[in-house]
């Protein structure tokens, strides 16, 4: 087992080596003077995490929406799961329209959000929900329609009560799943946060964003996305380490 | 004492409601105190349906299902159903499974556990009370899914094809560990198969049902001393009645 580990992560830092390496190689053979080496860019993120107050602040003020955002989609879109799951009637009304919302790109709806709402923290908390409750309701359903029809007799039979068949049987069993959309749905939440930041530009990383590159800083821009993406990293393996946890005898059918 | 008297049982079509499938018609049945009866017939006779209605899972159209003369209007605790495809929790280990049913009906903890432990002993899974189901056989499954029902000390055993998804070897050694736990207590058993060997091996007697729509077409004898050894299938009332099961149902499948 520890040989199998060791060797996995061997690959994963040689595939990086090759990445930073090919990156260093591009900026050493291109005229481009904006695109910044990889080492700059680790400089230039090691100034913003220990220097740089403003960093801390505009990551703080972008991950309000995205806690916030997130938590709502998870208020919102369990329990529609869990209904459509288990009623038949709330299921067939709610399926256009989880249809429609899954395969849109909902980045255009974004200035319309934005007009209807304007630019402060209910906005970027909006369209956060927009991104990533539907993929939690989705998964939460296939959840609980997972849960084998046999089980619930069973446990009718042994004279469950509804609100038992509930506890015991339907939430136990759909959690792998409910997991596995809260894992998406957190992997949306990001990536509706960061949409924000980059066309609302009024507030957090966004904002650092663009006055990074107004003033050709492009190693802090890059810095800059590299944090995002650490923290992206970061609570993303948390979430799957905690998945694993709850859901380790189920197979993986999530959507998304 | 079960008691079905003129059970009538219509499921609707998917299509338009107006037409029914008819599953089973103006059934006449009756199981005593401690009577092993087995049930046997091809499929779509209905055997399955009857036994969800006398478990109470599935309402009646029409008739009387009465279980010592009070009728059956859902489940109860006096009954207990041990299912085909064992219906185990797979993210409980064995001893959750096991506790199922007294936990839902509020029994305490460490009474369901003592319990537990007893009967997973007496299935012959000690030991295996923390495993989870996926590291089980399915023989090893319906064992559990035996204990769970035992556990409850239900009056009445409903047994749906228990071993049906399991192997002829596995099967024939559950049907002898079954029997040595029946002879026990000889709780009263209503057993659904598909198996002549099976339904004359266990059954005090056999039901012989018919299908399209389902009715009792006979109600035989297995006129066999009890403990049944697995010497019994050498004997000549064995042969009998399994050749007389078999005349009948290869004839229902030819019409």
């Amino acid at each position: 087992m520890k040989n199998s580990a060791v060797r996995d992560w061997g690959l994963r830092l040689l595939v990086f080596a090759v990445f930073v390496g090919l990156w260093e190689i591009f900026v050493g053979y291109s005229q481009n003077f904006l695109l910044p080496r990889f080492t700059e860019t680790a400089t230039g993120l090691f100034h913003l995490l220990f220097h740089d107050h403003r960093f801390w602040e505009a990551l703080y003020v972008s991950n309000q929406a995205l806690l916030l955002g997130y938590a709502v989609s998870l208020l919102v879109g369990i329990p529609l799961g869990l209904a459509a799951g288990r009623l038949r009637w709330m299921d067939r009304v709610l399926n256009p329209y989880v249809g429609v919302l899954l395969a849109m790109p909902v980045a255009p709806l974004i200035p319309i959000v934005i007009i209807a709402l304007g630019l402060g923290l209910a906005a970027r908390v909006f369209i956060v929900v927009l991104f990533a409750f539907v993929f939690i309701t989705v998964n939460t359903r296939a959840g609980v329609r997972s849960v084998e029809p046999s089980l619930i007799e069973m446990a009718k039979s042994f004279g469950a009560s509804e609100g038992q068949i509930w506890r015991r049987i339907v939430i136990p069993g759909a959690m792998p799943a409910i997991f596995a959309g809260m894992r998406i749905g957190l992997g949306r939440s990001i990536t509706g946060m960061v949409m924000v930041e980059l066309l609302l530009v009024a507030s957090g990383l966004g904002r650092l964003l663009l006055e990074f590159s107004g003033r050709m800083q492009s190693d802090l821009v890059f810095a800059t996305v590299l944090a995002v993406i650490i923290e992206a990293i970061a609570l993303l393996t948390a979430m799957q380490a905690i998945e694993r946890r709850i859901a380790g005898w189920a197979p993986d059918v999530s959507i998304g | 004492m079960i008691r079905v008297r003129g059970l009538s049982k219509e499921f609707a079509t998917f299509d338009n409601g107006s037409s029914g499938v008819l599953a089973l018609s103006n059934i006449d049945f009756e199981v005593r105190d401690n009577e092993f009866i087995t049930v046997i017939g091809p499929s779509g006779c209905g055997k399955t349906t009857l036994l969800r209605i006398i478990a109470g899972l599935i309402p009646y159209d029409q008739g009387e299902v009465t279980i010592d003369g009070r009728p059956v209007t859902g489940p109860g605790p006096e009954r207990a159903v041990v299912f085909q495809n064992f219906a185990l929790m797979p993210w409980a280990d064995v001893l959750t499974n096991v506790t199922f049913g007294l936990d839902i009906r509020g029994t305490p903890k460490d009474e369901c556990q003592a319990k537990a432990r007893e009967l997973i002993k007496q299935v012959g899974l000690e030991g295996f009370a923390k495993r989870l189901p996926k590291e089980l056989s399915g023989g090893m499954q319906q064992r559990v899914g035996l204990a769970r029902a035992l556990a409850v000390d239900p009056q009445i055993l409903l047994m749906d094809e228990p071993f049906g998804a399991l192997d002829e070897q596995t099967r024939r050694l559950l049907q002898e560990q079954l029997l040595r736990l029946w002879e026990q207590e000889r709780k009263t058993v209503v057993f659904i198969t598909h198996s002549m060997d099976e339904a004359v091996m266990l059954g005090d007697r056999v039901t012989l049902m018919t299908p399209r729509p389902g009715r009792v077409k006979e109600i035989i004898d297995v006129p066999l001393k009890r403990p049944r050894l697995r010497d019994v299938e050498k004997s000549s009332v064995f042969l009998e009645v399994k050749e007389y099961l078999w005349e009948n149902l290869r004839a229902m499948q030819i019409e």
